[in-house]
């Protein structure tokens, strides 16, 4: 795989960052600090590249957290008040999840609808409904009943893979969570998909410019239903892995994580103009992002700081995206011309 | 006669709650520990000064409120002059994979003890856990966790509410009807602030009805807008309850535009600055008052003997618990609440 001038860049100062603090955080390059990492952020990373989907096609899923919040609640309906098997609750909540993230697609592709308003809209409906069916308000004393279904709480495991490669007579290695292979599944899963298959130049041609590729003979309608739903499927994965690392959810679930995950698709590479990027990038955005806030804060900078920080990280990285956009635009007209 | 010994006994509360705390602060913490033996001698403060030891402790909040705002100047107040200890507030943004990433980073520190307000009960079980098995106490506030740990300091929520009732009632003269301001549901206290209130009502003032409970998000801005929209289907309501303060000062705002200001009944609930004062302007009829402070306060004076006595996190064989004391502050009484317990 060639590596774009932007990942490259990305890598770069991904790396540069994760040096300094190193050196200047107490207790950032330590063993615990990345396994804190990994257990932290990778279903961030998975939601990122979730939400690079709807980007792709020139669109925006802002109710990622939303769903996120619902397919844990179903989750948690499914395991403690109808106390199904943990192997029929895992596919049943990536259907919810994907379901969510279909009807999003069917209101941006046959209704016409805007991405933003579209999804906005629900952002509000979904959260409204986890809200409704939540199991903490329909059966008492359920808020303070954890999950234990070995299915679901699988998922919280850690594999100690230095000590079986035996790195761990010369350093101390961080034990990994499952989280993060999962979340390297999804990445190849994702990968493939957007790379190899007709459905991946698809995503980029509709990205690219809707109206040629229908007239193309895409059916770009059923591309972008998938796009969103692909999003849902990430926030479905993604909420079963909160689900087993609190044991429990909540109605509030995954708010805020629209522009988590929005900022890191950006940050890494994927063009809010459509039609740029992969699913590397809002990898390595993801755990940049965390990296940041773990060093942030063991160096001791109030989390408002923190805050203020990630903003100006992402306004750097969309005026990137608009300089990169601008400066594409003549060569394309070049082409253009060129082929006339 | 009769009311004249309920503020009597409210007034004996209060002076029970602030000897309580120095009677902890003076290093009695045995209020809150009765089981766990000393397991060693010559530790302390004075032994960790002398050894240059410095101990890490760390608050980690729900969001920004005047509440944790409170405690930690209480939690700061007794740590700092200890010299020994490096404390900080940390947020949790309302999310409770923040406080997860939060209590992460604290245990890679090697915090001593770790004070903590779960924004869910089971939610951060299973981090109090890890804390545990790293050695670290954890000493939660307000809300309890499923996970026993070292200590839990809270307002009495639930006999608070009742007793709020019960003063409203009063107010009502026995009888009309009442709406709630209430929290979003999902957290422990909303039920126990909630149902304590309910059942209050029941047992003193059977004849109120309570007409309508809606959520407003904790919120004052959030609480006129709701409150506006309950007075338009219930016009002849008596009675506001705001499960806490900012909440019940919203409804204040609609009462005072409304010109309802001494005909509805407006208690709120926690006793910050804001609510005294309007108390005292005659324009919120009460709230339950908490020293926060003092809640902040007990908390660190454990935290310290934890951290410097040596006391493991595994030595408890039963987690201690702390029911803060509490006036139901009204205009009577609510001048007897020194400008050093405001918060």
């Amino acid at each position: 795989m060639k590596l774009r001038p932007a990942t490259s860049a990305l890598l770069f100062f991904t790396a540069l960052v994760f040096a300094a603090f190193s050196v200047w955080a107490p207790r950032f390059a330590t063993a615990t600090n990345i396994e804190n990492l990994m257990s932290g952020f990778s279903f961030i990373a998975i939601l990122a590249m979730g939400q690079a989907f709807p980007i792709l096609v020139r669109g925006i899923d802002l109710s990622i957290g939303a769903i996120v919040g619902l397919a844990g609640m179903v989750v948690f309906d499914l395991a403690l008040i109808f106390h199904l098997p943990g192997y029929l609750i895992l596919p049943l909540a990536l259907l919810a999840g994907s379901l969510a993230g279909a009807l999003n697609g069917f209101l941006v592709a046959y209704l016409r609808l805007q991405p933003f308003i579209a999804t906005l809209a629900t952002l509000a409906a979904y959260r409204g409904l986890t809200y409704t069916i939540s199991g903490r308000q329909l059966v008492p004393g359920l808020t303070t009943t954890a999950i234990t279904d070995p299915w679901i709480m699988g998922i919280e495991a850690y594999f100690d893979v230095g000590g079986w490669l035996g790195l761990t007579k010369w350093v101390n290695m961080p034990w990994i969570p499952l989280s993060f292979f999962l979340m390297l599944l999804v990445f190849a899963l994702f990968q493939v998909l957007l790379l190899m298959t007709r459905f991946g130049r698809d995503i980029y041609a509709v990205g690219g410019n809707e109206e040629a590729a229908r007239l193309a003979g895409i059916r770009t309608n059923v591309v972008i239903v998938l796009a969103y739903t692909l999003s849902g499927f990430a926030a479905a994965i993604a909420a079963l892995i909160m689900v087993a690392r609190f044991t429990t959810s909540t109605e509030a679930l995954g708010t805020g994580m629209e522009l988590t995950t929005i900022a890191a698709a950006v940050i890494g590479g994927v063009s809010l103009a459509g039609g740029t990027g992969s699913m590397f990038g809002p990898l390595i955005g993801a755990f940049l992002m965390g990296g940041i806030l773990l060093g942030l804060t063991l160096l001791g900078i109030s989390q408002f700081v923190q805050q203020i920080i990630t903003g100006m990280i992402l306004l750097a990285a969309i005026s990137n995206d608009r300089l990169l956009a601008i400066r594409r635009r003549p060569k394309l007209l070049a082409i253009s011309s060129g082929a006339s | 006669m009769n009311s004249q010994k309920v503020i009597n006994a409210k007034r004996r509360n209060l002076i029970k709650a602030s000897m309580l705390g120095t009677a902890a602060l003076a290093g009695a913490a045995g209020v809150l520990f009765g089981n766990f033996g000393p397991q060693s001698t010559g530790l302390g403060i004075s032994q960790a000064k002398a050894q240059g030891t410095r101990y890490k402790m760390a608050f980690i909040q729900w969001q920004p409120h005047t509440v944790p705002a409170a405690w930690s100047k209480g939690i700061e107040e007794v740590l700092k002059p200890q010299q020994v200890i490096d404390y900080e507030l940390l947020d949790g943004q309302n999310k409770v994979e923040v406080q997860a990433s939060l209590m992460d980073t604290l245990i890679n520190q090697g915090a001593s003890v770790i004070f903590l307000q779960p924004i869910d009960s089971v939610a951060l079980a299973p981090s109090i856990a890890k804390a545990k098995r790293a050695g670290i106490s954890v000493i939660t506030l307000n809300i309890d966790a499923t996970e026993a740990h070292a200590a839990h300091v809270e307002m009495n929520h639930y006999f608070g509410a009742m007793d709020i009732a019960k003063a409203m009632g009063d107010v009502m003269g026995g009888k009309g009807k009442v709406a709630i301001l209430n929290a979003p549901p999902g957290i422990i206290i909303r039920d126990q602030r909630t149902n304590g209130f309910v059942e209050g009502m029941k047992q003193h003032h059977p004849d109120i009805q309570v007409v309508s409970d809606q959520v407003a998000d904790w919120d004052r801005k959030k609480a006129q807008d709701v409150l506006n929209t309950i007075l338009a289907a219930n016009p002849d309501l008596g009675g506001v309850y705001g499960v806490n303060d900012s909440m019940a000062l919203g409804a204040v705002d609609v009462a005072k535009e409304k010109g309802l200001i001494g005909k509805l009944a407006i208690f709120g609930n926690d006793g910050e600055i804001a609510a005294l004062e309007s108390i005292e302007a005659g324009e919120l009829t009460g709230t339950q008052y908490t020293d926060v402070y003092q809640q902040g306060r007990l908390a660190a004076a454990a935290a310290t003997v934890l951290a410097t006595g040596g006391v493991a996190a595994t030595a408890f064989t039963q987690q201690s618990h702390l029911l803060m004391p509490y006036v139901i502050a009204t205009k009577e009484n609510v001048g007897s609440i020194q400008p050093a317990q405001r918060w």
